[in-house]
C-alpha cells in the first residue's frame, strides 16, 4: 500500500472513532464538516484540549424520572414541625407548579419519613436510604442547589442532555466525541446502557435525542449496548454463516473494494474497507466487553448481586467500569421510576435500594484500580421533587410533583474534590439560599474536568456557533479538586 | 484535509483577485458579520455602541464622536482600520474577551476594499437573482444546457478540465438511482445499451420521469424536511396519523405539481377560496411537527413552542433563513428582527388545535379522507340499505292487522324477577375467586335462601368469588332492579359487601357497609354506596336500581361478583326485577300495547314516538296514526315482528358493514385557523410568560412586499414566498434540488442563505437556474430534467488524485457525482433487486424487522408505541418510506445510515461510513433475506453456469458486467463456499431459512447457500451503496 492511501486509511479511521489519543482535536473534523470561507482563524472547536484534563472519561449515571433530593440528600429537619402545614405563599413567591398540582386546593408540607444522619470527614447529612454510598461520601462532591427551568420530564431531560429544552440539538456524549474524539479503535467513543427494574422496564420515557447526534455528524450518536439480543445491534453474524465464514468474505470484499479503489480513486472506499475491519474487530471485543467471567468474586460482591443479572443497574454500572477501563470517553447508565408522585416512601425505597450499592461499588472499584482519578461520575436526575404533598398525606405515605427551583446532585473522581457539600436551600428545600448550580453550570463544569472551556467548544450550525451550555454556564470552582 | 481545503479557498480567491476588485460580499461581509456583527450587527439589544456595520448607511455615517466607521478610498481615516490594527487593548477590535481575532490577510483585505472605494453591496441573498451573461462555450468540451457553460467556465478559470461522459451502464444506473430511488433492471439496461440514437438518454429521462417511484423518491427528501412522522414526539410518542399528507406529497412529485401551488397548498390550502379535500390534506405540512400531552405541561408554554416551530421549518424550508436566532432577541447577523419574528409567528398562533395533543391518534382539527372504493362500498351499503327498507314497508303494507283485544277491561301489570342463576352458574360462566375457587354449602346445616345450595366465603381484607364469560347474557331491561340474597353470619359479619356486574368492564359496583371495596372512595356508579351493612343472621334482599350502577337498558351481563371486606358471608339467588312488562301475548294486542304506555311508561320510547303518544288518540291525524302503529308493528307486536326479522337482520348486516368501512376510513391532520384569532405577543427571551407588545401576521419587508391583494393570514404568506420577485425561495429551492444530485448544494449550507451561510461556488448559476425555475411555471420535472440532461451531470465520476487534492468535496463538479446512497435506497436497493419489494404507493406506515427489544427499554408504559409488534407478509417489504417512524426511537437501519430522527426540520443529511453501516449490511436479517431470495433468482434467471449467474448478479447489482478478475475472484470464493456448505449442510439450511418470504423449495440448499453469500458479497460492495 502506498504512504498516502496509508495515510488516508488512517484518516479514516478515525472518522468513526474520533482521534487517537495522541492526535486530540476536532478542528480538522470541524473543517471537514463545515469548512466556511476563512473559518481557519476563528475556528473554536478543539485542536487541543484548552487545559490539562483531569479527567479522560465520564460516567454518568442518570436518575430518570427525578429523585427526591428531600428524602435522600437535602437535610431538612425543621420540617417535621410543619406537617400538613401550607407552604407559605412567601416560600412559593408565585412561581409556576405543574398542573398536575396547580388545581390542589391546599399544599400542606410533607416531611420526609427517612432518617438522616451524619456520615464521612465532614459530616454530611444522609438518608438511611443510601446506607452504602455513605461510605464514599468522602470521594464526592454533593450538589444540593442544582436547578433548571423545566417542570416537566420530556423537556426537562432533554434539557440536561442536551442543552435546549427542545429536540434537535447534540447530546453531553455526542458533543464529547465531536471534541474530545474516542480514545479506541475498538469501541465507540459514547455507549449508553439501560436498567431494568424488577426484571422490567418501565417510567418515564426516554428519547433517542437524548444521545442523539442532532446536527453534529451521525458518527456522534450514542450507541446503545443491550443486555438482551445481540448487545450492540447486527454484531451477530447471521445463522449459517461461521466466524471462519465471515473472514473470507470479508478478505475478498476487501479486494474488490480495494479493485474499485484502484479504478474510480474514490478515498471514501478506503474508509469503508477500514469500518468493516472494525466492524469485524467489534464482533470479538464487543462479547469479551460484556463477558463478566474473569471478575474476582469479590469484585462481584462489591456490586451486589443483581451484578449477575444482565441489564440491572448492577450489572451496568459494572459494565460501565470494564468500558472505562477500555478508554471508552462517555458512557451513560440510565435507570428509570424515579418519577414519585404517590407512594413516595415505598417506591423510593425500592429504588435506592437498586442503585445505592452499586453507585457506591462503582466509586470504590474505580478507586482500587487508580481510575478514579480520571474517571469522572456523576449521579443525578432531570429536576427535584416537592415540600409540599401531591394526592394525600398522612405520616407514612405522600407523593411529590416536580420541582425545577432545587435538587442534589453529585459528582465524583477526576477533577472533583471529595468530601464537600455544596449550596443551601431553604429550610423548604424550595429556593436556592446560597451558589445556585443551573444545569448549564453542571454541564460547563464537567466539560472544566474533561480540559474543555465550555465557551470554546462550538459547532456552527445555521449561521450560529452553538454549545452545549448555550449561551450560559460557569464552571463550578469550590467543588474541583 | 483541511490544508487542502484552504489551498481551494485561496486559489479560488486569488483566482478571483486576478481579475477582480475585492468584493463586499464575497470577502468582506463575510468576515465583518462573523468577527463584529455580534456587537455592531442588527440586534439591537446588544449594539454597544453606534457603530453599525451591517447597513450601508450607518457604515458611513458619522459617529458622535466625530469619526466615521469607514471613508471611501481612506483607509487610514476609517475608524475601522484604527480599531482592528490598534495595539492598545483598550480600542482593539474584536475586544480579548470576545474569543475573536482578525489576521493580517484578513485586515489588508479590509483595507484594501476601503482603498478601492468600500463598495458596499446588500447580501447576495437578500438581492433578487439577476440575469448573468450565459459564458461563451468552451470548444471542444461537452455542453448540453447553460449549466455546462457556467460550470465549464469556472472549470477553465482554475486550469481543470471536466471529465469524459460516464459510460452508459453506469449513467443508466446513476440515473435510475437519481430519479426514483431504485437499481435500473437488467432488461431497462439492455434496452438502454441497444438504443444508438441520440435520443436514447433522453428517453430514459421521460421514462423515469413518468414512474410513480419518482414522486415517492422526491417526496422523502422532503419529508425530512417537513419533519414527517408517524408518532407525536415528545413524551408519549404515540402512535399519530398524517400519512395521507404523506401520500398527499407523493402525488403532488407524480402529477408535476408546479412548486408554486405545492407551497399555497401546503402553507394555506384551508384558506383557498373552495378547499378540497387535498387541499387540506397538504396543509398536514405544518401539522408534522412535535406536540406533547404530558401530565403537568402548561397549554400556553406550547402554543408558542408549536408556533415557533412552524416559523423556524417555513423559514428553513422556503427561505433558507435561519430564522429561530430571533426568537429571543433581534437576529445577530441578518436584518431579521425580533419582532418580525414574531409577526411571522403571528400566522401560525391561531390554530383551533389543542395545545395538549391527548395521546390521540387523531388531534384535531382532522379531515376524513376515504378512498375510492370506500366512497363506492358506502354508497353500495346505503342503497342496499334502501331496498331492505322498501321491503320492511312492503311487509307492513301487506300485513294486514286486526287487534285480537277489544272492549275496555284491560289487564293488570305485574312485577316479576327473572332469576339469573340459582344453584348453578349460568352456562359459559368461569367462575373464579380470591383466594381460592367458589365454595357452595347445602342446607341444613347452612343457610340456604332457595333451591339446595348457597355460596359462601370467610377471610381477611378484600376478598371475593365471580364469574365471567356466561355465553347467554343477562340483558337489562328499563327500570330493572337487580338483586341478590345475602346472609351475614352474625358470628363473623364482614365489614363491607359488594355487588360487581361486568358487561365487558367491571366498572358497575354497588356495596353496603364501610367504604372498603373495589373503586374505594368514588361513590359514583363504578361503587355506588347503597346504606349501611344488612342486618346479620338473616336473609337479606340486596337491591341494585340498574341506573345507579351506571347499566342502561340493553346492557349485556356477562359476569356478577360477591364480594366482601373480611367476616363470613352467604349468597344466593341473583337476577333482576323486571319493572311492569307486558306478557307477549299482551303485546299482540295495539290497544294493550297504548294502555300501557298511557298508564305505566313511555320511557322505553324514542322521543318522537313519545310525542306521539302523549297525543290523544282522537286528536292524532292520520299520518301521526300510521307513524304509530308502524312503530308498534316494526317494534312491539311477536307476529309482525317475526315478519320483518329477515329484512331487519339485513339491514343490522349491512349496518354493520357499513360501521366497518366508516371506522378505516383513514383520517388526517390538517390546519385550520380558529374564528377569533389569538393575539401574538413579542416575547422577552422567548419566554411565553414575558409577553411585551402585541403584533400583527405580516412578512419582513426587507425581502420584498406582499404582493397588492394578499390577505394578511397564512395564504398570504404563501403568496408573498412564491411571488416572482421572492429573493429566496426558488434559489433555496433548486439549490436542493442541485444537492439531491451532486450531493452538496452551490450553498453548501442549504439551511442557511444567510450572513452566516457559506457563499454559493457558483452564483450566476444559482440565479440562473432560479430563474428558469420560475420562468418555467415553477415546474417540478422540467427542472430535474434540465440538470440530468447537462453533460456536468454525465460526466464520469472517476477522481484523479490532482482534483482530490484540489477539491476534495467536489464543488467545482469536475467530475460527475459520486457518494453513499441514503439508508432509504440502499434498503429499497435490495428490495427491488431480490424480487421483495411490494410496489404498492402509499399508506398506513409498516413495521419491518427491527431487532427485538428495542421500543421497550425506553417507552413509557402507558405509550401505544412502547412495544413494537413486528408486522408480517407483504409489510415486510415495502419501500423504506413507509416504514413506521417512531421519533423516539427511530428505524435503526435507517438512524445508522444517517437519517433524521424526525423531530425537527432538516433539509441536509449527514453522510458518514461507520462500522456500525457495516454490520446492518453484513447482519441485518433484511438484507440477508435479500440475498437470499435473489441467489434464488440468480439460481433460476441467471443461466446454468457459474459464470454466467456472476455476470447476472453483477448486472443486476451493479449494472455493469464484471471485470475478468473480479470474474476470477468470486468463482472461486462460490465454489469454496459451496464445499463448505456441503460439508456442512446444516449451516446451508440454516442461513436459506433467514427471513420470512418463502423459499424456492425445488432448489439445492447447498448450492443456494453458497450463491446467498456470493450475492450478500455484492450487496455489501462500497459501490453497491454508492452511486457513481
Amino acid at each position: 500500500m502506498n504512504p498516502i492511501r496509508e495515510a488516508e486509511l488512517i484518516e479514516t479511521r478515525r472518522h468513526f472513532f474520533g482521534r487517537a489519543a495522541t492526535g486530540l482535536g476536532a478542528a480538522a473534523l470541524t473543517s471537514l464538516m463545515n469548512p466556511g470561507a476563512f473559518a481557519s482563524s476563528t475556528a473554536s472547536a478543539l485542536d487541543a484540549p484548552h487545559f490539562a484534563p483531569k479527567a479522560k472519561r465520564v460516567i454518568y449515571l442518570f436518575m430518570s424520572g427525578a429523585p427526591s433530593q428531600l428524602d435522600m440528600w437535602d437535610y431538612k429537619p425543621k420540617m417535621q414541625e410543619w406537617y400538613d402545614k401550607d407552604l407559605p405563599d412567601s416560600v412559593r413567591n408565585g412561581q409556576r407548579i405543574t398542573t398536575m398540582t396547580s388545581g390542589q386546593k391546599r399544599f400542606p408540607i410533607a416531611p420526609s419519613t427517612f432518617q438522616f444522619k451524619q456520615h464521612g470527614q465532614h459530616g454530611a447529612w444522609i438518608s438511611e436510604l443510601l446506607p452504602h454510598t455513605a461510605g464514599v461520601i468522602d470521594d464526592l462532591a454533593v450538589i444540593r442547589t442544582v436547578n433548571t427551568e423545566a417542570i416537566n420530564h420530556d423537556p426537562a431531560i432533554t434539557y440536561i442532555q442536551t442543552g435546549s429544552q427542545l429536540p434537535g440539538r447534540p447530546s453531553t456524549g455526542a458533543w464529547l466525541s465531536y471534541g474530545l474524539g474516542s480514545m479506541n479503535e475498538n469501541l465507540p467513543a459514547f455507549v449508553v446502557l439501560h436498567s431494568t427494574v424488577n426484571g422490567g422496564f418501565g417510567g418515564q420515557a426516554l428519547y433517542a435525542r437524548l444521545w442523539g447526534s442532532g446536527w453534529l455528524s451521525t458518527r456522534h450518536q450514542g450507541v446503545s449496548l443491550r443486555s438482551t439480543g445481540d448487545p450492540v445491534l447486527y454484531l451477530s453474524n447471521p445463522n449459517g454463516i461461521s466466524s471462519k465464514m465471515r473472514r473470507k468474505m470479508l478478505d475478498r470484499l476487501a479486494l474488490l473494494n480495494q479493485d474499485r479503489f484502484d479504478d474510480v480513486g474514490d478515498p471514501e472506499i478506503q474508509s469503508r474497507i477500514a469500518q468493516y475491519e472494525m466492524a469485524y474487530r467489534m464482533q470479538t471485543s464487543v462479547p469479551e466487553l460484556t463477558d463478566i467471567s474473569g471478575e474476582t468474586q469479590s469484585t462481584l460482591d462489591m456490586y451486589g448481586p443483581d451484578v449477575m443479572k444482565p441489564g440491572t443497574f448492577a450489572a451496568n454500572c459494572l459494565l460501565a467500569r470494564r468500558l472505562a477501563e477500555r478508554d471508552v470517553r462517555f458512557t451513560q447508565v440510565f435507570i428509570r421510576q424515579w418519577d414519585q408522585h404517590g407512594n413516595l416512601p415505598k417506591d423510593i425505597r425500592r429504588q435506592c435500594g437498586i442503585i445505592d450499592q452499586p453507585c457506591a461499588a462503582l466509586i470504590n472499584d474505580l478507586k482500587q484500580r487508580g481510575m478514579l482519578e480520571d474517571t469522572l461520575v456523576i449521579w443525578g436526575g432531570e429536576f427535584g421533587r416537592t415540600i409540599y404533598c401531591q394526592g394525600g398525606l398522612t405520616k407514612t405515605n405522600y407523593g411529590r410533583d416536580h420541582h425545577p427551583r432545587c435538587y442534589t446532585k453529585w459528582m465524583a473522581g477526576g477533577g472533583i474534590q471529595g468530601g464537600v457539600v455544596y449550596g443551601e436551600t431553604d429550610d423548604f428545600s424550595y429556593n436556592v439560599q446560597e451558589n445556585p448550580v443551573h444545569i448549564h453550570d453542571l454541564n460547563a463544569t464537567m466539560l472544566h474536568c474533561l480540559g474543555v472551556n465550555h465557551e470554546q467548544l462550538t459547532f456552527k450550525h445555521q449561521g450560529r456557533q452553538f454549545r452545549l451550555t448555550d449561551v450560559h454556564g460557569k464552571v463550578v470552582k469550590p467543588i474541583l479538586a | 484535509m483541511r490544508i487542502l481545503s484552504i489551498l481551494l479557498i485561496m486559489v479560488l480567491a486569488s483566482a478571483a483577485n486576478a481579475m477582480e476588485p475585492i468584493s463586499f460580499n464575497k470577502q468582506i461581509r463575510p468576515i465583518l458579520a462573523d468577527r463584529c456583527f455580534a456587537c455592531h450587527g442588527p440586534d439591537s439589544a446588544q449594539r454597544v455602541s453606534d457603530m453599525r456595520l451591517d447597513q450601508q448607511e450607518t457604515t458611513f455615517m458619522e459617529l458622535p464622536s466625530g469619526e466615521f466607521p469607514v471613508v471611501k478610498g481612506k483607509p487610514n481615516e476609517s475608524e475601522l482600520i484604527h480599531r482592528i490594527v490598534s495595539d492598545d487593548e483598550e480600542l482593539k477590535m474584536p475586544p480579548a474577551d470576545s474569543g475573536k481575532s482578525l489576521n493580517k490577510q484578513e485586515i489588508e483585505l479590509i483595507k484594501q476594499w476601503i482603498s478601492e472605494g468600500a463598495e458596499w453591496n446588500q447580501h447576495w441573498a437578500y438581492e433578487a437573482p439577476q440575469h448573468s451573461p450565459v459564458p461563451r462555450p468552451i470548444k471542444k468540451w461537452q455542453q448540453n444546457n447553460p449549466i455546462d457553460l457556467f460550470i465549464q467556465a469556472r472549470l477553465k478559470q482554475l486550469r481543470l478540465r471536466p471529465e469524459n461522459s460516464a459510460d452508459k451502464e453506469t449513467l443508466i444506473r446513476r440515473l435510475t438511482l437519481d430519479l426514483t430511488g431504485l437499481p435500473a433492471t437488467v432488461e431497462e439496461i439492455d434496452h438502454f445499451l441497444n438504443d444508438d440514437s441520440p435520443e436514447a438518454y433522453e428517453q430514459v429521462v421521460d421514462r423515469l420521469l413518468k414512474s410513480p417511484r419518482y414522486g415517492e423518491h422526491l417526496a422523502r427528501s422532503w419529508l425530512d424536511a417537513a419533519r414527517y412522522a408517524d408518532t407525536h414526539g415528545l413524551h408519549l410518542d404515540n402512535e399519530r396519523s398524517i400519512w395521507p399528507y404523506r401520500d398527499w406529497v407523493i402525488r403532488a412529485f407524480n402529477d408535476n405539481m408546479p412548486f408554486d401551488k405545492f407551497t399555497i397548498e401546503q402553507l394555506a390550502g384551508d384558506l383557498l377560496p373552495t378547499p378540497s379535500l387535498k387541499n387540506r390534506v397538504a396543509t398536514g405540512f405544518n401539522r408534522c411537527n412535535v406536540t406533547t400531552s404530558e401530565g403537568g405541561s402548561i397549554d400556553e408554554e406550547y402554543y408558542v413552542r408549536y408556533a415557533v416551530d412552524r416559523v423556524e421549518t417555513t423559514a428553513t424550508v422556503w427561505m433558507g433563513l435561519t430564522a429561530g436566532c430571533a426568537v429571543c432577541h433581534d437576529h445577530k447577523f441578518d436584518p431579521l428582527s425580533q419582532k418580525e419574528f414574531y409577526q411571522l409567528f403571528s400566522y401560525f398562533f391561531s390554530l383551533t388545535e389543542r395545545a395538549m395533543d391527548g395521546n390521540a391518534l387523531l388531534p384535531p382539527p382532522v379531515v376524513k379522507i376515504p378512498s375510492e372504493s370506500q366512497t363506492a362500498n358506502q354508497n353500495r351499503i346505503t342503497g342496499e340499505m334502501k331496498q331492505q327498507a322498501e321491503l320492511v314497508r312492503k311487509i307492513l303494507a301487506e300485513s294486514k292487522y286486526t287487534d285480537p283485544f277489544s272492549g275496555d277491561d284491560y289487564p293488570a301489570f305485574e312485577k316479576s324477577d327473572r332469576i339469573w342463576f340459582d344453584d348453578m352458574l349460568p352456562a359459559g360462566a368461569k367462575p373464579a375467586g380470591n383466594p381460592g375457587p367458589w365454595t357452595f354449602v347445602e342446607g341444613p346445616d347452612h343457610p340456604v335462601y332457595s333451591g339446595k345450595n348457597s355460596s359462601t366465603r370467610t377471610g381477611n381484607g378484600l376478598i371475593q368469588h365471580f364469574f365471567t364469560g356466561a355465553t347467554d347474557p343477562f340483558v337489562i331491561a328499563e327500570n330493572d332492579i337487580l338483586f341478590a340474597y345475602v346472609y351475614l353470619d352474625p358470628d363473623n359479619p364482614p365489614e363491607t359487601v359488594q355487588l360487581q356486574f361486568n358487561d365487558g368492564s367491571w366498572e358497575h359496583r354497588a356495596h353496603w357497609g364501610a367504604d372498603k371495596a373495589h373503586g374505594a372512595g368514588r361513590n359514583n356508579a363504578s361503587n355506588k354506596l347503597l346504606g349501611p351493612l344488612p342486618e346479620v343472621g338473616k336473609w337479606v334482599r340486596l337491591e341494585v336500581p340498574a341506573a345507579t350502577v351506571g347499566l342502561k337498558p340493553g346492557a349485556k351481563l356477562n359476569g356478577w361478583a360477591f364480594t366482601q371486606f373480611g367476616g363470613t358471608v352467604h349468597w344466593d339467588q341473583a337476577g333482576a326485577m323486571g319493572a311492569l312488562q307486558l306478557s307477549p301475548q299482551q303485546k299482540e294486542s295495539y290497544a294493550i300495547w297504548e294502555y300501557f304506555l298511557k298508564t305505566v311508561s313511555t320511557a322505553a320510547l324514542p322521543d318522537p314516538i313519545k310525542k306521539l303518544v302523549a297525543v290523544e288518540a282522537d286528536q292524532r291525524n292520520e299520518a301521526q296514526t300510521k307513524q304509530l302503529m308502524t312503530y308498534y308493528l316494526e317494534n312491539v307486536n311477536p307476529v309482525t315482528m317475526a315478519l320483518l326479522a329477515p329484512p331487519n337482520q339485513k339491514q343490522a348486516e349491512l349496518k354493520k358493514e357499513l360501521d366497518a368501512i366508516q371506522k378505516a376510513i383513514p383520517s388526517t391532520l390538517v390546519m385550520e385557523d380558529r374564528k377569533e384569532p389569538r393575539v401574538a405577543h413579542i416575547l422577552e427571551r422567548g419566554e411565553y410568560t414575558e409577553k411585551r407588545d402585541a403584533v400583527e401576521s405580516a412578512v419582513p419587508a426587507w425581502l420584498g412586499e406582499s404582493p397588492v391583494d394578499a390577505p394578511q393570514n397564512r395564504m398570504g404568506l404563501a403568496q408573498w414566498l412564491v411571488s416572482p420577485t421572492h429573493p429566496l425561495t426558488a434559489r433555496v429551492t433548486v439549490n436542493r434540488y442541485w444537492q439531491h444530485y451532486f450531493g452538496t448544494g452551490l450553498v453548501k449550507t442549504s439551511e442557511d442563505f444567510g450572513v452566516q451561510g457559506e457563499r454559493p461556488s457558483h452564483p450566476e448559476l444559482l440565479d440562473w437556474l432560479a430563474l428558469s425555475f420560475i420562468e418555467s411555471g415553477w415546474d417540478v420535472k422540467q427542472f430535474q430534467k434540465l440538470i440530468v440532461m447537462s453533460s456536468t451531470y454525465q460526466q464520469s465520476s472517476r477522481i484523479t488524485p490532482s482534483k482530490h487534492t484540489l477539491d476534495p468535496q467536489n464543488r467545482l463538479v469536475s467530475h460527475g457525482p459520486r457518494f453513499r446512497l441514503d439508508a432509504e435506497v440502499i434498503r429499497d436497493q435490495v428490495l427491488a433487486i431480490s424480487g421483495l419489494m411490494i410496489p404498492t404507493i402509499g399508506g398506513k406506515s409498516v413495521k419491518p424487522y427491527q431487532p427485538a427489544g428495542l421500543w421497550k427499554p425506553v417507552g413509557f408504559g402507558g405509550s401505544n408505541t412502547s412495544v413494537f409488534k413486528q408486522d408480517t407478509g407483504e409489510k415486510l417489504y415495502r419501500r423504506s418510506m413507509y416504514t413506521f417512524w417512531k421519533r423516539t426511537v427511530p428505524p435503526p437501519t435507517m438512524s445508522i445510515f444517517d437519517a433524521p430522527n424526525r423531530e425537527t426540520c432538516q433539509v441536509r443529511r449527514t453522510r458518514t461510513n461507520t462500522p456500525l453501516q457495516a454490520l446492518v449490511l453484513m447482519n441485518d436479517v433484511q438484507f440477508v433475506e435479500a440475498a437470499r431470495r435473489f441467489a434464488e433468482l440468480v439460481v433460476t434467471h441467471g443461466g446454468d453456469q457459474v459464470d454466467q449467474r456472476i455476470v447476472y448478479l453483477y448486472r443486476s447489482v451493479l449494472a455493469r458486467n464484471p471485470k475478468p478478475n473480479e470474474l476470477q475472484l468470486v468463482t472461486q470464493l462460490y465454489n469454496e463456499h459451496l464445499a463448505e456448505f456441503q460439508e456442512q449442510p446444516e449451516a446451508a439450511k440454516s442461513l436459506v431459512s433467514t427471513g420470512e418470504s418463502v423459499r424456492n423449495e425445488s432448489l439445492d440448499q447447498t448450492e443456494l447457500a453458497a450463491w446467498t453469500m456470493i450475492v450478500h458479497l455484492i450487496f455489501n460492495l462500497s459501490e453497491t451503496v454508492t452511486k457513481g
